[in-house]
């Protein structure tokens, strides 16, 4: 990476709100490219909305968002968004691989139907999560876990460079979560940039190089040794920090 | 008789209308906008009457097209409620649905008392009377049809993505906006094609009824579409014909009696999501458990005196570990028939090897245990 190749994303000055209530308040926000950066905070912070503004599904009332240096809109097909699992009815009538297919939509284009290629480049993104035997399963019999990870297929299947993702690692169990982190180091390894909402404070340091901690204002972001701080997580949470004790990246002496 | 000319043509109508309507109402249904359905026939009655009352005629095309522009109008009025309103979207719908509903029987009532003969058959929009179709009406209706299923077969995973995920569908930069509008168009488009026949109270119905079947016996998008269609023809053709063969009934209440049954029988009979089976998968768990008991109590006896596993124990024993739910020599005769467990003598019990193994599992918390046949 050039010293001067842009930022995976950059947000500057964004304010969002719902009706009269203001949910993110003059947001300056940037994530470098090549990182796994972790968006925390109480709920109510407005991590999801700070995500969804920069993927365009909100619209902000000020700011300017740039993805690689560019609108968003000129930069899609560099990013993949992962939504959170709760966002969909899993009763519908699919499978794991006609979920991953979703993922090759945008460059088909109009009316094309996803063919043998599509196939194949969606089995292997169900490969490099461990799903590819229940291909063929209908989605309401996939565990949480399971679903997480047909959402995260879906993303890789789309061939972008920066992947969003909306709580990764909300309710799946170990092996999920060690296979998403072991999928999320790839994408570091070979140059890609990972957003993510994230809950778990205690795997912040382990698992991301970067953090930003939100509550409606961005409280810090940086790099997690530097701002991974108790007193940073005290102001982000009002003082109520759950799991605060050996978690900050700023260790003791 | 059902080479009956006027019959077949009837049949014909009232099944491709069905087809349309059960197929794309899987679509509403599975955005969970069945009540949508409801709304925009409803709303269509006020545009029947004024269409007529402007024109002068109660030709199929302009009573249609009054009956789409008024379903559309309402549709459009329940997403400007919801956006400006804090009313929540089912009672806009409910809103919608009355009011509209309501100025169209005033238009109606009013039609009837002009001193005109023109108008007599309006009030057949209400309930329907595939009788009252023409060959040419069965026409329109066919080639509206088969367009509307064509946009469907075009757009189909357009629409698919946003019945299943709209806001991932708008991150790839898809207009989520605009193939909502047109999966929403295509459905006031199949309802208008009903309303002469099936009629306004009851065309939702149609489209509602075959989508909620279909889906008890697939687990494909495509099947439940084509499964649909073709519960929803189906019913729209045999509903026109008994209600076309001098019984007097109308039709909209003989195709919903019909498509009603179909839901019914899949409620009650799918194999994987109907209620009977729901019973059955219900019943062999509690069995499993009382058997689960059983291999567990026997192994935990074993284990307390220090015994081999495959020590015997009397029955009596097994009573008293705790209060068991039916009949012990039935969960013991039902161990020994999976050969987990054997009577050594009268009233004497012992694991197998099998048994041994599974009780072990039991205990360990090994994974799927439930699902080890």
């Amino acid at each position: 990476m050039t010293p001067d190749s842009p930022p995976a994303i950059e947000v500057n000055d964004l304010t969002v709100a719902y009706r009269e209530r203001p949910v993110l308040w003059d947001i300056d926000f940037t994530v470098r490219q090549g990182t796994l950066t972790a968006i925390v905070g109480p709920n109510g912070a407005g991590k999801t909305t700070l995500i969804k503004a920069v993927l365009g599904l909100v619209r902000p009332a000020a700011g300017v968002i740039r993805v690689l240096g560019q609108p968003y809109r000129d930069a899609r097909t560099e990013v993949a968004y992962v939504p959170q699992r709760g966002s969909v009815d899993w009763d519908f009538p699919t499978s794991a691989l006609d979920v991953v297919l979703m993922g090759t939509y945008a460059n088909l284009g109009w009316i094309r139907r996803p063919g043998k290629r599509e196939r194949q480049q969606a089995e292997e993104a169900l490969e490099k999560v461990g799903m590819s035997a229940y291909a063929d399963r209908q989605i309401s019999q996939l565990s949480g876990g399971q679903q997480q990870r047909v959402f995260l297929a879906r993303a890789l299947v789309q061939g972008a460079r920066i992947h969003i993702m909306d709580e990764p690692f909300q309710g799946v169990d170990a092996r999920t979560e060690r296979a998403i982190v072991e999928v999320l180091r790839e994408l570091r390894a070979r140059g890609d940039t990972v957003v993510a909402v994230h809950h778990a404070l205690q795997t912040v340091p382990e698992y991301f190089d970067d953090v930003a901690l939100l509550n409606v204002r961005m409280i810090a972001s940086g790099p997690v040794d530097q701002v991974f701080t108790e007193e940073n997580l005290r102001v982000a949470y009002g003082g109520r920090v759950p799991f605060l004790q050996g978690v900050t990246g700023g260790r003791a002496p | 008789m059902i080479f009956d000319y006027t019959l077949r043509t009837v049949a014909l109508g009232a099944g491709t209308l069905g087809a349309v309507a059960g197929a794309l109402g899987c679509f509403a249904m599975l955005r969970r906008q069945s009540l949508l359905g409801d709304a925009i026939s409803h709303a269509a009655l006020p545009g029947i009457g004024l269409a007529f009352l402007l024109t002068g005629s109660r030709a199929t095309p302009i009573l249609v097209l009054g009956a789409a522009l008024a379903g559309w109008v309402g549709t459009l009025f329940v997403l400007w409620i919801v956006k400006q309103t804090r009313i929540p979207e089912d009672s806009a719908l409910g809103i919608v649905l009355s009011v509209f509903f309501g100025i169209g029987l005033v238009i109606l009532t009013w039609v009837q008392r002009q001193p005109n003969a023109a108008q007599a058959g309006l009030e057949t929009f209400l309930w329907g009377q595939a009788a009252t179709l023409l060959t040419r009406d069965v026409w329109l209706i066919a080639g509206v049809g088969v367009v509307a299923l064509s946009l469907l077969a075009l757009f189909w995973k357009e629409f698919k993505l946003l019945s299943f995920d709209p806001e991932f569908g708008a991150s790839l930069g898809l207009p989520m906006l605009r193939i909502d509008i047109l999966l929403t168009s295509l459905l006031v488009v199949a309802i208008v094609l009903g309303l002469q026949t099936v009629g306004v109270v009851l065309m939702s119905a149609l489209v509602v009824a075959p989508a909620a079947a279909a889906r008890q016996w697939t687990d494909s998008l495509r099947v439940m579409v084509v499964l649909a269609g073709v519960l929803g023809g189906g019913a729209g053709a045999a509903g026109a014909v008994v209600s076309s063969t001098g019984s007097g009934i109308p039709t909209g209440p003989t195709i919903v009696l019909i498509a009603s049954a179909a839901v019914v029988f899949s409620l009650l009979a799918s194999p994987r999501r109907g209620v009977a089976a729901e019973l059955l998968r219900a019943a062999r768990t509690r069995k499993r458990v009382r058997t689960d008991a059983v291999l567990a109590d026997l192994y935990a006896l074993a284990a307390q005196h220090g015994e081999a596993a495959e020590h015997p124990h009397s029955m009596a024993v097994l009573r008293t570990m705790r209060d068991r739910e039916g009949s012990l020599d039935r969960t013991l005769a039902a161990l020994a028939r999976r050969g987990w467990a054997s009577e050594t003598s009268r009233g004497e019990w012992a694991l197998t090897p099998a048994g041994i193994e599974r009780a072990r599992d039991l205990f360990l918390g090994n994974g799927d245990v439930g699902e080890a046949e």
